[in-house]
């Protein structure tokens, strides 16, 4: 499955707490993107929390839109890559 | 019967089922308390516990409440309507005629009926089992029931093994057509836990750990181990099924053996008569647990336990058991033999003579109920058995099968099929026939995308049938060419053939001739003047069809009335055609056209800016190959959604539609393609390429004089650098841009409903006003790329300050939005009003009323002007 890198802009910031109410929050995201075969692998949030760039697998750009538009995260870009390891040439 | 000690003891320990069944038990709450029918769907792999489920919930049925039941056939080729003809049996009268194939009904008349049925039965439970082997027939009743389950009281249940449906499976994609709607439900049933296991285990003294380690908590395996009453785990469920008939008498496995070879339930008449001196054995049979009673007959209490034992017969026992099986049933006690069931047992038996007869004449049966690809399947049997029978059966074998092929969409068997016919015409010199096989021949390379060939055997025809006395097949021979040459956008030769069609249509009375040939006349009518007039001769000519049970002609019509929506931005026509044609495709499984409709509404939609819908839609149609034509209009959405959003991967949607369109030169295939090309490169940021990629399809469109498609080229053309005026007037946006009255031709394309064209309009102009409201359009519909390539140009021309964000983006995603709210959100803040917005995107104006609510109780508002605010 084709893996993708989303950001996403947050104007006012991301703010999950670190506690049950926040678990619940992500584990509600997870169940939704199971409906469309989108696998949400790990996050990177930037310092100010206003951008995070998600890696995520998923059949194509139209699942990770409707799976983001159901679970209301915005979109900026969806970009595919792929892994380049430094140790891959050795 | 009484029930065993056994199974009572199994019912009771239904395991972690509690959620499902309260699931079922809301869903009959809401079919009891009149607030409409429901459909819930039961999946999960072989052996979960489905059918105990299932009939642990009927158990608990009010008294009230009729419980009907019907389960699909494991014949290699399903009967048609197989578990319908369960429940017809059970309500007899109108609906029992009707699934007899008595009245040749077809699907959507065998679900009206069943319909009526249920308003009589109210309220009603329905159980459909296995719809994993559905035919054809079934999936299209239960479509329909599906789509207006709401106006019944009832409650159907539908089971079937998830993982055994691949993408391409029929009923996945009934499942897909049905998401989202209200009153379906599924409900997925999980394999049993370690806990679960354990607690089933307790009792015999078997090794929990290792039982759930091989069953991997599958419930029919779990429970076959234990009833073996071995203390070891066999190694496979097979092994265990046998370790379990083992322990019955020697008579007792001999009758096991004989309903073993039959799939479903085996009568109790038809087991005496197969094997009498065991037949007194079944008490002991179904006291084990191995076999269950049903209505008539038995059945194992799980398809898995038939294959295990039917798998370990030998060659020769199994043969006999078919053999007995087939004499018995060719003489039924009481009804009409079962063709389909026959022919099964005939070819288990390997007599061939009896496979050709009786597969022959299941497939006629097959056909005049609409279960077209039980048919074509039953005719490839037979033409398999028929190696040795004469040339005439075999050509006419041949060509019902074609046909059926045909009308269920597998074209690329057909043309193997009808090359068979034809050959064997030909052999028996056979000319009237030869010619028919011809133009059929030549209608299947138009649907796979072969033109050379489908013109040369559509001119082939003709001259055979030419030098015969005029009949039928000349008409129709007529009226494919004319067919050929109006996909071409060929005017002239489209009207030579279509008149000449319907003057020997007229002449020899023949009506379904005559209908084809008008439709041809009437599309050709269209395409030249673009006459409104032409819609009402349409919808005329497609009266006509129905009501003289034409169904392929009249689908036609109304994907014509679709077709030319999107070449000629006349929504509101597409608006009008799309949900009775849709319907009406569906109703009749005719899956072709209901492919062209959904491929030109996703075109629609995207040229509309609602690419949310507009991609659901070609998703719908890429995922089956089918036909050439609406695969290459859906590639082309997808592939421009994503190039519009600067979605990765939109080179090879359009690859592969370029690849599908390049052995023609319909315009229907190659525009669509070039003129995506071109976006795409400018996109990219690659004008240059723009000329190469659209050379070929623009002297095509300027030698068949099609204007819009003219216009559209010379567009992309001109903004490429290339300014080559048409020789003829092109249509209003089009000449206005190319005149370079930009802010005319931006205004024009609003009028017409195309928001992202009014921009691209724009796009080139030099005026800083024209570039922002460009950028702000782009950046309103989420066109990344677009808008990025404008304020590149206006940051050019010194301007500072502009908006980053696509703002309506970010605030749709925080409400949550819908795209149709976001659309009608902008025009409350436009301040119209709920009626004019209403006549603006083609809804009822009530329609418009609860979606303005849903925007203010999303948005967390009272009133518009605070919802329009949060846009400005």
């Amino acid at each position: 499955m084709p893996r993708y890198v989303v950001e996403r802009t947050f104007p006012e910031g991301l703010h999950i707490p670190v506690n049950v109410d926040g678990a619940q929050v992500c584990l509600a995201v997870v169940g939704r993107n199971t409906d469309e075969g989108v696998t949400w692998v790990h996050t990177y949030v930037s310092d100010d929390k206003r951008k995070t760039f998600c890696v995520y697998d998923a059949p194509n750009p139209e699942a990770i839109r409707k799976t983001a538009s159901r679970n209301s995260l915005p979109v900026d870009t969806i970009t595919q890559v792929s892994v380049l390891d430094p140790y891959f040439y050795r | 019967m009484a029930q065993s000690s056994t199974a009572a003891g199994r019912e009771a320990n239904l395991l972690e089922r509690s959620a499902e069944l309260a699931a079922l038990a809301e869903q009959l709450e809401a079919v009891t308390s009149r607030a409409g029918g429901r459909l819930a769907f039961v999946a999960g792999e072989a052996g979960v516990g489905k059918t105990a489920l299932v009939r642990r919930f009927a158990a608990t049925l009010p008294a009230t409440v009729q419980l009907m039941s019907g389960a699909c056939d494991a014949l290699v080729t399903p009967r048609p309507l197989a578990p319908f003809l369960d429940v017809a049996a059970l309500t007899g009268g109108e609906l029992e005629e009707l699934a007899l194939a008595r009245t040749g009904a077809k699907p959507h008349e065998f679900a009206a009926g069943l319909m009526r049925e249920l308003r009589q039965r109210a309220p009603s439970v329905i159980v459909l089992e296995d719809l994993h082997w559905a035919d054809a027939a079934t999936l299209d009743v239960l479509r329909i029931v599906a789509r207006r389950v709401e106006s019944v009281d009832s409650l159907i249940i539908a089971t079937f093994r998830d993982d055994e449906l691949d993408r391409m499976h029929p009923l996945r994609m009934l499942l897909d057509g049905l998401a989202g709607a209200g009153a379906v439900t599924r409900i997925k049933l999980a394999a049993l836990s370690e806990a679960a296991v354990a607690q089933l285990a307790e009792p015999y003294g078997v090794d929990a750990t290792e039982l759930y380690r091989l069953t991997s908590g599958n419930a029919f395996y779990v429970t076959e181990v234990l009833a073996g009453g071995t203390h070891a785990v066999p190694a496979t469920v097979q092994d265990a099924v046998l370790a379990r008939t083992a322990r019955l008498s020697s008579a007792g496995r001999t009758l096991v053996e004989a309903a073993s070879i039959v799939p479903a339930a085996a009568e109790l008449w038809l087991l005496a008569k197969m094997c009498p001196e065991a037949v007194g054995n079944i008490d002991e049979c179904v006291a084990s647990g191995v076999l269950s009673a049903q209505a008539d007959g038995v059945a194992f209490r799980h398809e898995l336990a038939r294959m295990a034992v039917e798998a370990s017969l030998p060659l020769n026992r199994k043969s006999a058991l078919h053999s007995a099986a087939m004499s018995a049933l060719a003489d039924p006690p009481q009804g009409d033999r079962d063709p389909a069931r026959l022919a099964h047992h005939a070819e288990g038996a390997g007599d061939t003579r009896s496979v050709l007869a009786y597969a022959s004449e299941a497939g006629a049966r097959a056909s005049a109920l609409g279960a077209h690809r039980e048919a074509a399947a039953q005719y490839a049997r037979a033409i398999r058995a028929g190696k040795h029978a004469s040339p005439e059966t075999l050509a006419g074998l041949f060509q019902r099968r074609a046909h059926a092929c045909y009308l269920c969409g597998q074209f690329n068997e057909a043309l193997d099929a009808q090359l068979a016919a034809l050959d064997h015409y030909r052999t028996l010199d056979d000319r009237r026939r030869a010619g028919d096989s011809l133009w059929s021949l030549s209608r299947l390379y138009r649907y796979v995308g072969r033109p050379a060939e489908s013109l040369e055997t559509a001119q082939e025809a003709i001259t055979i049938l030419e030098q015969l006395p005029a009949g039928a097949e000349l008409a129709m021979a007529y009226c494919n060419l004319s067919h050929i040459y109006v996909n071409a956008d060929d005017v002239e030769d489209a009207r030579v053939w279509g008149h000449r069609a319907l003057e020997l249509a007229q002449k020899l009375g023949h009506l379904e001739a005559q209908v084809y040939a008008e439709i041809n006349l009437a599309v050709v009518d269209y395409l030249t003047t673009g006459s409104p007039g032409t819609a009402a001769e349409l919808e005329r000519i497609q009266r006509v069809a129905q009501e003289n049970g034409l169904d392929e002609h009249a689908g036609r019509v109304l994907v014509a009335l679709t077709w030319w929506s999107p070449r000629f931005k006349s929504y509101e026509l597409a608006d009008r055609y799309y949900e009775e044609g849709l319907e009406f495709s569906n109703d009749r499984g005719l899956d072709l056209w209901r492919h062209y409709m959904l491929a030109y509404r996703a075109r629609c939609e995207l040229d509309r800016g609602r690419w949310d819908e507009a991609t659901r839609l070609a998703e719908m149609v890429i995922r089956d190959p089918l036909s050439p034509v609406p695969r290459i209009v859906a590639l082309v959405v997808l592939g421009l959604v994503r190039a519009r959003r600067g979605d990765p991967g939109f080179w090879p949607p359009l690859d592969e539609a370029a690849e599908l369109a390049a052995p023609s030169n319909e315009l229907q295939r190659r525009e669509p393609v070039a003129t995506a090309r071109a976006e795409a490169l400018w996109l990219e940021g690659r004008e240059g390429a723009i000329p190469d990629a659209t050379a070929p399809t623009f002297e095509i469109a300027l030698h068949r004089r099609a204007n819009w498609v003219i216009g559209e080229m010379a567009c992309w053309r001109l903004r490429a650098g290339i300014s080559e005026p048409p020789p003829d007037p092109v249509p209003e946006p089009y000449a206005l841009e190319l005149e370079g009255r930009r802010r005319e031709a931006s205004e024009a394309w609003l009028r017409l409903g195309c928001p992202y064209e009014a921009a691209i309009s724009l796009a080139w102009s030099t005026e800083e006003a024209d570039l922002r409201q460009a950028l702000s359009e782009f950046q309103r519909l989420g066109a990344r790329p677009a808008a990025a390539i404008v304020s590149r140009r206006l940051r050019r021309q010194g301007v500072r300050g502009l908006p980053r964000g696509p703002r309506a983006t970010t605030l749709r995603n925080r409400a949550n939005l819908t795209e149709r709210e976001m659309e009608i959100l902008e025009l409350v803040a436009n301040g119209h009003t709920n009626a004019q917005i209403a006549e603006r995107v083609f809804l009822s104006t009530k329609t418009v009323d609860h979606h303005v609510s849903a925007i203010l109780s999303k948005l967390g508002v009272k009133t518009r002007g605070q919802a329009a605010a949060q846009i400005r």
